[in-house]
């Protein structure tokens, strides 16, 4: 959504393609957070929002505009608040048909997340450690989103 | 560039959980309460009319499959009217039990009885949801809101 700010407002909708009729999940990431240079895993506001399914619609009569759309196939695991997720990302050929879709890369992508309540910087410190014990099968490292704008 | 447009954030105490927000013609979101929250971070993209927030708040009756809700609708510190809200339970299909609603109504409500809901023709046999709730009492709201509040004058 593009405003008089500088930056536009950014959101995430996301749904389910192997579950009919559960609901869609909007997102809200703000920026990283101050202090954040000495933290091992990036840390952003986040607001989750679970919606129906004509979310897409509202959205643009709200005056969003789609940005990209990609599907994501692989699997979940957690350990505890973490969780983590073994995808490979595919382009989809024609904006909104989601049966036409090709491979983005031949590799999966890993993501370790974690949503817990604000100020709980300790878990970052967790996170470390769970991607230490993935090394050298997987090298977690934190990004740094501006540089991937 | 858009010209004004309005998007109305409802509430319903039926419905604890959930925020419903909608556009006049458009489309209804119904969505967690965590809209709320995203709402004030969109702050600075729109603007907000909360001067015309609006609220009815009242009594909920259950009477035997039938449900009755009457409130007083104000807006800020003044009293604006009345809304009555009537749901027949058992059925979701709206088309299919306006006549028994309707019957229902008369019984207490006389010559107020209402004419059929818009969101009813446009249903047709599709299942009833609480969006069109929020859509009925956002028109009964606006409606409200268009008339000329009573003056109280002293009339000597």
């Amino acid at each position: 959504l593009k405003g008089q700010q500088a930056s536009p407002f950014v959101l995430r909708a996301r749904r389910s393609m192997d579950k009919n009729g559960m609901p869609w999940h909007l997102r809200y990431l703000g920026q990283p957070e101050i202090g954040d240079k000495n933290r091992h895993a990036l840390v952003r506001n986040c607001v989750d929002i679970a919606t129906s399914e004509n979310l897409t619609d509202f959205l643009v009569e709200m005056g969003f505009r789609m940005d990209h759309e990609f599907v994501a196939k692989g699997h979940v695991f957690r350990k505890g608040i973490m969780k983590i997720t073994v995808y490979k990302i595919f382009r989809i050929l024609m904006p909104g048909n989601t049966e036409s879709i090709e491979p983005l890369s031949l590799s999966y992508l890993v993501e370790l997340n974690v949503v817990a309540p604000a100020g709980q910087d300790v878990v970052s410190d967790d996170m470390r450690n769970f991607a230490e014990q993935l090394k050298p099968l997987v090298h977690l490292e934190k990004i740094d989103p501006k540089r991937l704008m | 560039g858009q010209t004004g447009k309005l998007m109305y954030v409802m509430h319903n105490s039926e419905y604890p959980l959930s925020c419903f927000a909608l556009f006049e013609s458009g489309p209804c979101l119904v969505a967690d309460a965590n809209f709320d929250i995203l709402m004030v971070k969109l702050k600075g993209f729109f603007q907000n009319a909360k001067a015309n927030k609006i609220e009815s708040r009242g009594t909920r009756y259950q009477y035997c499959d039938f449900l009755v809700k009457v409130g007083t609708v104000t807006m800020g510190p003044s009293a604006r009217g009345i809304s009555v809200e009537v749901e027949y339970c058992p059925c979701v299909i709206a088309n299919d039990c306006w006549n028994l609603l309707m019957e229902f109504m008369q019984s207490f409500m006389g010559s107020h009885t209402p004419g059929i809901p818009s969101v009813f023709s446009t249903k047709h046999d599709s299942i009833y949801s609480p969006a069109d709730t929020m859509v009925q009492y956002m028109e009964l709201f606006n409606k409200i809101r268009k008339q000329q509040q009573v003056p109280v004058a002293g009339i000597r």
